[in-house]
């Protein structure tokens, strides 16, 4: 079976986007989006978890029984998130300390588990690697625009740099956050529907140039 | 049925219309607000009236900018034009302080168009009262910049020391201070720190009692909210029924209760329910007031308004000619 690396980026990145399409992992992009900073912070770790439990899932694969594979994955999981936890705290302690409780919270994310559960123990070592890569990222781009937003327009900053003095304080509160997500998501949805809709009327043209071609009278079920 | 050019024109019922029409309601609002403007500007002066006018303006010019966004024509959109967002974006403005920053309503008044009235659909699509949002939205957004509420410009007409800092409810709840002032003053608002809108209570009933007349709003209802309200301040404080209208007449729960908590898509549908839903309200006013030492008029409208289709869904009127089945029982 061969392994189609670009589906595999484009699905991480933008179609099955584990923020705006699959709105897993909720609990960090709801409370640790007030700073873009965070995001990326965030996003990184978890990104860095990610691709090194998909590896090592994807190794054992054939190995761990079928019963018992979720205490394994978790296992797993927790053991690299335990490594991000000690390399923060060493490496940047001023990150360390504003993520706080979400960094050990990684363990239960459930971007991380889905993806083992649902990619990493049916692919091979080179392409879980690769999903991890792209899935982390596409997570960090979301988290990372989310921060932006909310800190530019919360605290007139972006990434950490005063911009002016104008602040909407909503924008910090926990409701911002539910109303940010709610208008990314949605945006999201807009955006890429447009983009299928599009290619859709695409395919559409090229069967009607078909039809005036052949003269074939083509059955398309009804559909636009 | 024919009309003036002699046609035949065939339609359903109804045939007659009552002119009840969501302009003709939300216009009737607006009038029964203007003595509360009135008194507002004549009360805190020039930045009054600029809040107001901005909060209007920027409110309508939301609804005309989401509405373009999408796609609508201009005449269109100033054909359907249904004077709900004035209503809005007025309600808003009335229930800021003087000292609020002019930027302040046309962030409001946009947030509670936009978001809370046309995302969900337009007028009467609202889960929640716009204008209650609107109030909210500026008063976690801004209060940082604003600090405590001013005095109006017109003193105690019996003799009352002027209250600036916090208000006179603050002081009744926190300190358990009956204010200085009289009832006479507390109802006209004379030496009363506040929102623009909120101040003058005589207006409002004004405009109530006009919205009652014409039957847009029931009466009972902002009343039954109003008595709940100032029994339980009451009960809590240890039955001292000193407090009993000093507690209604301060704040903004006048306001809210007749002009905010009425509005239609926010209230249930039937009888049972709006008694449930305003003695509902008046009780979790007092309770949150006394609990956080603050106004919480409004916070107390959004969290019942989330409220209502739980009792649209329990409280139901009885159909005409449906017994309950324990009755088809007994004639087993």
């Amino acid at each position: 079976m061969k392994t189609d690396y670009k589906k595999i980026a484009v699905d991480g990145l933008i179609t099955s986007n584990p923020t705006f399409k699959l709105v897993l992992g909720t609990c960090p992009t709801l409370a640790l989006t007030t700073m873009a900073m965070n995001g990326i912070g965030m996003g990184l770790a978890v990104t860095f978890v990610l691709i090194f439990s998909n590896i090592l899932i994807s190794l054992l694969r054939k190995v761990i029984p079928n019963q018992v594979r979720i205490p394994a994955f978790v296992l797993i999981i927790a053991t690299f998130v335990t490594i991000v936890r000690l390399l923060l705290d060493y490496a940047m302690p001023d990150l360390y300390d504003s993520l706080g409780l979400y960094l050990p919270l990684i363990v239960v994310n459930c971007i991380i588990l889905a993806r083992a559960e649902s990619f990493a123990s049916k692919h091979n070592v080179l392409a879980s690697a690769c999903d991890g890569l792209f899935t982390g990222l596409g997570f960090t781009v979301a988290l990372t625009l989310m921060g932006a937003f909310r800190e530019i327009l919360g605290s007139g900053a972006i990434f950490g740099v005063k911009l002016w003095d104008f602040q909407i304080a909503f924008f910090s509160s926990s409701s911002g956050a539910f109303f940010t997500y709610a208008i990314f998501i949605a945006m999201f949805s807009l955006i890429s529907g447009a983009v299928i809709d599009a290619k859709k009327r695409k395919a559409y043209g090229k069967i009607n140039e078909l039809k005036q071609e052949n003269a074939v009278v083509f059955d398309n079920g009804g559909n636009e | 049925m024919e009309n003036s050019n002699g046609i035949l024109v065939y339609s359903s019922s109804p045939h007659k219309k009552a002119p009840h029409t969501t302009k003709w309601i939300m216009l009737n609002v607006l009038a029964a607000l203007i003595p509360t403007s009135i008194m507002g500007i004549v009360f805190f002066g020039l930045n009054a009236f600029l809040l107001i006018i901005i909060s209007l303006a920027s409110s309508v010019a939301a609804e005309f900018i989401y509405y373009l966004i999408a796609g609508k024509p201009f005449r269109e959109i100033a054909k359907d034009f249904d004077y709900s967002s004035c209503v809005t974006g007025l309600l808003v403005a009335l229930t800021l302080g003087t000292n609020y920053p002019l930027y302040a309503p046309v962030f409001g008044s946009a947030f509670a168009v936009i978001v809370v009235k046309l995302l969900f659909g337009g007028t009467g699509k609202n889960f929640v009262n716009p204008a209650i949002v609107g109030r909210i939205f500026i008063f976690i957004s801004f209060q940082s910049v604003v600090g405590s509420w001013l005095a109006p410009s017109i003193a105690s007409v019996t003799g009352g020391t002027l209250s600036t800092g916090a208000t006179t409810l603050v002081n009744i709840l926190e300190y358990n201070t009956l204010p200085s002032l009289s009832v006479w003053d507390l109802l006209l608002g004379t030496g009363l720190s506040g929102c623009i809108g909120e101040t003058c209570k005589l207006a409002i009933l004004l405009g109530a009692i006009y919205l009652a007349i014409l039957k847009i709003i029931d009466i009972r209802y902002p009343l039954i909210m109003v008595g709940t309200c100032g029994l339980l301040a009451v009960a809590l404080k240890g039955f001292d029924f000193a407090y009993f209208l000093p507690s209604i007449l301060t704040g903004g729960l006048i306001l809210g209760a007749f002009f905010m908590a009425t509005d239609y898509a926010t209230t249930p549908n039937t009888k049972v329910g709006n008694y449930v839903y305003f003695a509902l309200l008046g009780l979790l006013c007092a309770g949150l007031r006394q609990a956080t030492n603050m106004e919480t008029v409004s916070f107390a409208i959004l969290l019942m308004n989330l409220f209502v289709p739980l009792i649209d869904k329990f409280i139901l009127n009885r159909p005409f000619g449906h017994f309950k089945k324990k009755k088809e029982r007994e004639s087993k």
